[in-house]
């Protein structure tokens, strides 16, 4: 809400009372808008902040003194001086007059659909609606059809919101969906066996559909909704950065969902981003810091502080060049960290791969909405630090140099699966910072084990330069910490600094380490992150 | 008090009258309307069901391609071309087939699914075959009050079909109809594209002969009448 | 005069060729003073042209009977867009069938009409939206349009006057909805007829995103009259508040029905005893509907002193609407014709809101299971309230519509759902 105190009759604002609150919103704002900033949530189907407002499920219409019709809030706008009622008892007896017709025929489904505790008709029926709907005729019945790709739509509890078929059409552009027949034998299809082909974001009608008429292929009867844990966080699968919630429970990630950033990804994501989070739940993890005994083979357990100050020693003594293979999955945090590690060992490089795509997949309807080329968060996180991209498209190969390296190798986070078990077997010291286990590790002098990114908090960097943060709620193995603080405490055992151990700290320390970084702050950050500057001399792929 | 009169409409003969054509709607209105359409502003308006269909029909060919060409030239958008061309192909096949609605589509550059929404919201366009005359019986309240379902039983019974199905010789579906715009003349039936008025159940045997015999007469190449 | 039969009561304006196969033809209409009204307002500007219509207070004859000229005035001046208008030749009305009639007899007087309003409201283009089952009013009027365009009256430099009028006539495909204004407008553009939201209003943004006027089929076949002769020439007829004549469909159990044109005001007792001559094997009346299955049913009582004009009818409990006058008789069963007239609410429903989409086809089966005998006691109440729950609560009036014929049967005819709910056995 703006707060506004000067004159009350400003141009740019408009007041008006929503159910006795006072407001002062801008001049266009919707009723329906304005009424969330009187704290005043008007129950609603068919409009969607990011679609158009066709007003047609009349769940939305309130009493405005004056008018005489009930006036639907989500297109009419607030005009100076309105007084607006949505719980007096013409518009509470209409809202339940309307809620008894979309019950009519709306199967009882509730124990069998997935939408049951997230579904917008329980919701406003429960608190709204009759006890007992008087409809004795027999219920349509229309069945399950598998409409392509990740969707399944139960017709017989669709409402008619056409929020699908609009998102297709408007956000898409790929009109797949269309409302078929007229009156009450109308029904949402594609186009006969066409289904949503090759559409790349389809699965967003999943998450706007107020029922459970759309549903995830992927999530049929995994979960319940209120079993669930929502933790903000950022899409891992691309670089556009978009802002998710990952739902888990019992320590399981069941779905990502978008999650609202008006200016990265709006409310939306696509199909492949959506569709990538298996992985967090692999097991056979490294549960604690191991390394090679000094007669090579056998890996014995450290705990972390003789990990670290054995390693430590090692770097001190060493005064080798540190070469890093870093994961595009790294926050920035823990690039900055090694960047820091070179300059206190005199000197490295820091190299990452990365799967990648010939074109961008862009969402028509959201200005500057894609999935990139680039399949993995922080590609310009890593290149604003210093890093270089090597490799194909696969993310493989461009090792060659590094794995004749004599001296200091570390890996973070990159998988080496096309590695062989003789990587690094000419380096001095192979570090392995990681969370699975792989096959080119032999030779590895220590292996520590570190959090994915949906096991702690950080920042990574989006294609446009959007620095954004995430957290995580996963338990990961409990010796498992996150790399940055691992490697600030090597610098701290090497340089006898201090070594910041909270994430806020450690972002802030990126402002002494690139100069892109300069002036930013960690409390910065919230709500819609902020973009770094421009550095010309920086190229961009 | 004299008895309602008939209205010969455009059927020309319900019984009471022998008016030809002409006499009904002057000379100057009878005939063929030109396949390819006449002067654009009219393009869509000549009349298309016709008892001779081919469901095989290219879209378009000939003078059809002349006439959706000039239909195009009537709207700003391409969409908005979209019923008549519906229409037109409808005109041609007898219905709308899903790979009718598909061509209709890439004609007018817009999706397949749009198109199906829209040729299902509207009743005119048959989305199945239908026999070579579609008898359309008004049942809506003004020919209901003067008898409506009993004409569209006897229609039922004389053709020996049900409601929507085709006959077995092919010849007839019979469907309900809501209101013609030919209340003052119940009970208002339309049967392709001619509104036969002041029809009572006594009448229907005698005009379902009269149109078999009609199309014995039409020849599948004569396009344009009726 | 009327068609089929006339009567001395009439004052024929518009219907004066009805029955006259001449009258279709260019020269036919020209002979008779034909165009004579659009001369005439290429001679003045379109402001006058407005004024007059204004003056002569020329209500919208569609239905909804808003004033003509106040809705051409709503066309914004100087916009810079182009400007359509749309002639609203979509009759699905039940109980309709004047503008048929206009069409096929004297389709030039419609255009005509059309170009003098167009030249009104700065269009250039003009739309016909005619019903897709008018194949015979189609071709007569496409032929009329033809002739037209051949003779100059339409295209580029119309009667030398410099100005330009397109007109083309759109047919459409079978859809009841489609006669509302943002449905047609949307049925135009090639979408799915449903109604869209108001505002915005066609003047501001209508078909194609564009200034838009629509006017009914009879309104514009009076304009020619009304800008030839003068606003104060067409108030000699009807009422203060509703002037002119109309044309009223007569169907149902009379004797003559059929199209009569009378001036507004007429008593309803005189149009159907005398004009229309009684009801039909002299049997008694029962019950009117004054305008079209979408206004209140008049009984027996309130049709003796209802006069015909569009506050007349209000006062007498229902609405002028688009004035088809539908007679029932002593034997009629109201609730059958009810049930029936709520199955075309249900079956022409564009199901975009939910009150209408669910509410006309719940409506219809529970008037069918009690024309069955299986109604339960709390149906009536259950009706009146969902046909309440269904009005003023959707984006048009199609769900309105519903209750009129509903409540206002339940009203007058209770006796003969209560029988049905006795002879019944219930159901569950």
């Amino acid at each position: 809400m703006t707060e506004h105190n000067s004159t009350p009759k400003d141009d740019q604002y408009v007041n008006l009372v929503v159910d006795d609150v006072s407001i002062s919103v801008e001049k266009g704002t919707t009723i329906l808008e304005a009424a969330k900033q009187a704290g005043t949530e008007v129950p609603h189907y068919c409009y969607h902040a990011g679609l158009s407002s066709p007003a047609q499920c009349r769940l939305c219409l309130v009493e405005v003194e004056g008018a005489p019709k009930l006036m639907p809030s989500c297109t009419t706008v607030v005009t100076e001086g309105q007084v607006v009622r949505t719980d007096s008892d013409v518009a509470t007896k209409m809202r339940q007059g309307v809620l008894e017709f979309y019950l009519v025929n709306h199967p009882l489904d509730c124990p069998i659909c997935d939408q049951s505790g997230e579904c917008d008709l329980q919701d406003f029926v429960f608190s709204e609606g009759r006890k007992h709907g008087r409809s004795r005729a027999a219920k349509r019945v229309l069945g399950r059809d598998d409409f392509g790709g990740d969707v399944l739509f139960y017709g017989d509890r669709c409402v008619m919101c056409t929020r699908c078929v609009r998102f297709m059409e408007e956000v898409e552009e790929k009109p797949l969906l269309s409302v078929v027949e007229r009156g009450n034998r109308s029904v949402i299809d594609t186009f006969f066996d066409q289904g949503l082909g090759d559409a790349e974001w389809a699965g967003n009608i999943v998450d706007i559909c107020p029922v459970g008429a759309l549903v995830s292929k992927d999530f049929l009867y995994k979960a319940r909704a209120w079993d669930l844990e929502h933790t903000p966080s950022i899409c891992p699968n691309c670089s556009m950065g978009c802002n998710i919630d990952i739902h888990t429970r019992d320590n399981v990630v069941q779905r990502f969902k978008p999650r609202e950033n008006k200016d990265v990804n709006g409310h939306w994501m696509c199909d492949y981003g959506r569709s990538r989070y298996e992985w967090l739940n692999e097991g056979k993890r490294i549960e604690e810091p191991l390394s090679t005994t000094s007669d090579g083979g056998l890996q014995t357990s450290l705990n972390w502080e003789e990990a670290l100050i054995g390693l430590g020693e090692k770097l001190k003594s060493s005064g080798g060049r540190l070469k890093v293979i870093a994961s595009p999955l790294s926050s920035n945090e823990d690039v900055g960290a090694t960047v820091r590690l070179i300059q206190a060992l005199g000197g490295g490089e820091i190299v990452f791969r990365s799967a990648t795509t010939s074109k961008e997949v862009p969402l028509p309807g959201f200005k500057g909405l894609k999935r990139t080329k680039y399949l993995a968060p922080n590609i310009e996180g890593l290149k604003v630090l210093g890093a270089k991209y090597v490799g194909d498209e696969k993310g493989s190969g461009g090792l060659q140099a590094i794995s004749q390296h004599t001296e200091i190798v570390l890996v973070m986070g990159d998988r080496l699966e096309d590695q062989t078990e003789k990587f690094g077997s000419e380096a001095e010291l192979l570090i392995y910072l990681g969370s699975h286990f792989s096959e080119a590790l032999q030779e590895a002098d220590f292996i520590f084990p570190i959090n994915t990114f949906a096991e702690t908090s950080g920042t990574f960097t989006n294609c446009d330069r959007r620095v954004q943060k995430f957290s995580g709620s996963l338990e990961g193995p409990c010796e498992a910490r996150p790399a940055w603080s691992v490697l600030n405490d090597l610098i701290s055992i090497i340089t006898g600094s201090e070594s910041s151990q909270n994430v806020a700290d450690a972002f802030n320390q990126l402002s002494g380490t690139s100069e892109v970084f300069a002036g930013t702050s960690y409390s910065d950050l919230m709500p819609q992150g902020f973009k770094l500057k421009h550095d010309p001399q920086m190229t961009r792929d | 008090m004299s008895s309602p009169k008939k209205n010969p409409g455009w059927a020309g003969n319900t019984g009471e009258y022998e008016l030809t054509e002409a006499d009904v709607r002057g000379t100057a209105f009878v005939g063929k309307r030109p396949l390819e359409g006449g002067h654009p502003s009219a393009s869509a308006t000549y009349p298309y069901m016709l008892a001779a269909k081919d469901p095989e029909a290219p879209l378009f060919e000939g003078p059809y391609l002349e006439r959706f060409e000039k239909i195009l030239t009537r709207y700003p958008k391409k969409r908005a071309a979209l019923l008549p061309t519906l229409s037109l192909a409808q005109e041609i096949r007898g219905y709308v087939s899903p790979e009718t609605m598909d061509e209709v589509a890439s004609l007018l550059e817009l999706s397949s699914a749009y198109v199906r929404g829209v040729t299902t919201f509207y009743t005119m366009y048959n989305k199945q075959p239908v026999g070579k005359y579609l008898i359309q019986v008004c049942t809506n309240i003004s020919c209901n009050l003067c008898g409506a379902e009993d004409v569209l039983k006897a229609f039922l019974k004389e053709t020996g079909t049900a409601l929507g199905e085709i006959s077995l010789d092919g010849n007839f579906s019979v469907i309900e109809a809501e209101c013609l715009a030919g209340c003052g003349f119940p009970t208002c039936v339309q049967i392709n594209s001619k509104y036969f008025e002041n029809v009572e159940s006594q009448d229907v045997g005698e005009l379902l002969r009269t149109l078999v015999a009609e199309l014995s007469i039409d020849s599948v190449k004569e396009k344009g009448d009726e | 005069m009327g068609y089929p039969y006339s009567h001395p009561s009439e004052v024929s304006i518009i219907s004066k060729h009805f029955g006259d196969p001449d009258a279709r033809t260019l020269d036919g209409w020209m002979k008779n003073g034909g165009y004579d009204g659009l001369k005439k307002a290429l001679s003045m500007s379109p402001e006058e042209v407005i004024e007059i219509v204004k003056n002569s207070g020329l209500r919208g004859r569609g239905g909804a009977g808003f004033p003509t000229g106040l809705k051409w005035s709503f066309m914004p001046k100087d916009s810079g867009k182009p400007h359509y208008l749309l002639c609203n030749a979509d009759e699905s009305e039940p109980g309709t069938f004047k503008d048929r009639e206009l069409i096929r007899w004297t389709p030039h007087q419609l255009i005509e009409g059309c170009i003098i309003g167009a030249y009104a409201i700065g269009a250039e283009q003009v739309y016909i939206y005619c019903r897709g089952e008018f194949f015979e009013a189609n071709q007569v009027l496409g032929k009329a349009v033809e002739d037209a365009y051949e003779a100059g009256i339409l295209g580029e430099n119309i009667f030398g006057s410099g100005s330009t009028i397109e007109l083309t006539v759109h047919a459409g495909a079978g859809a009841y909805i489609c006669g509302e204004e943002t449905g047609l407008m949307n049925s135009l553009e090639g979408k799915r007829g449903e109604p869209r939201i108001k505002p915005p209003f066609p003047a501001a943004a209508g078909v194609f995103g564009l200034p838009t006027t629509i006017n009914n089929v009879e309104t514009l076949s009076v304009i020619p009259h009304i800008v030839r002769e003068g606003s104060d020439w067409y108030r000699q007829w009807g009422t203060e508040k509703s002037p002119g004549t109309k044309l009223f469909c007569v169907s149902g159990h009379v004797e003559r029905p059929g199209n009569y044109e009378l001036p507004l005001g007429f008593p309803l007792r005189k149009l159907i005893e005398d004009v229309c001559g009684g009801i039909k094997d002299k049997k008694n009346l029962k019950a009117v509907i004054p305008g079209g299955s979408s206004v209140p049913i008049l009984s027996k009582e309130q049709v003796e002193s209802c006069l015909l004009s569009y506050e007349g009818v209000q006062e007498a409990g229902s609405m002028l609407g688009c004035a088809s006058v539908i007679v029932m008789d002593e034997n009629t069963d109201i609730v059958h014709q009810v049930t029936r007239m709520a199955s075309f609410y249900a079956h022409e429903s564009c199901g975009q809101c939910t009150p209408c989409r669910e509410g006309t086809a719940w409506v219809t089966n529970i008037l069918k299971k009690m024309e069955a005998g299986q109604g339960k006691e709390e149906d009536l109440e259950t009706l009146i309230e969902l046909t309440d729950q269904m009005t003023g609560t959707t984006i048009c009036v199609l769900s309105d519509s519903v209750a009129a014929p509903v409540q206002s049967s339940i009203e007058h005819f209770r006796g003969e759902y209560q029988k049905l709910l006795n002879n019944g056995g219930g159901y569950d």
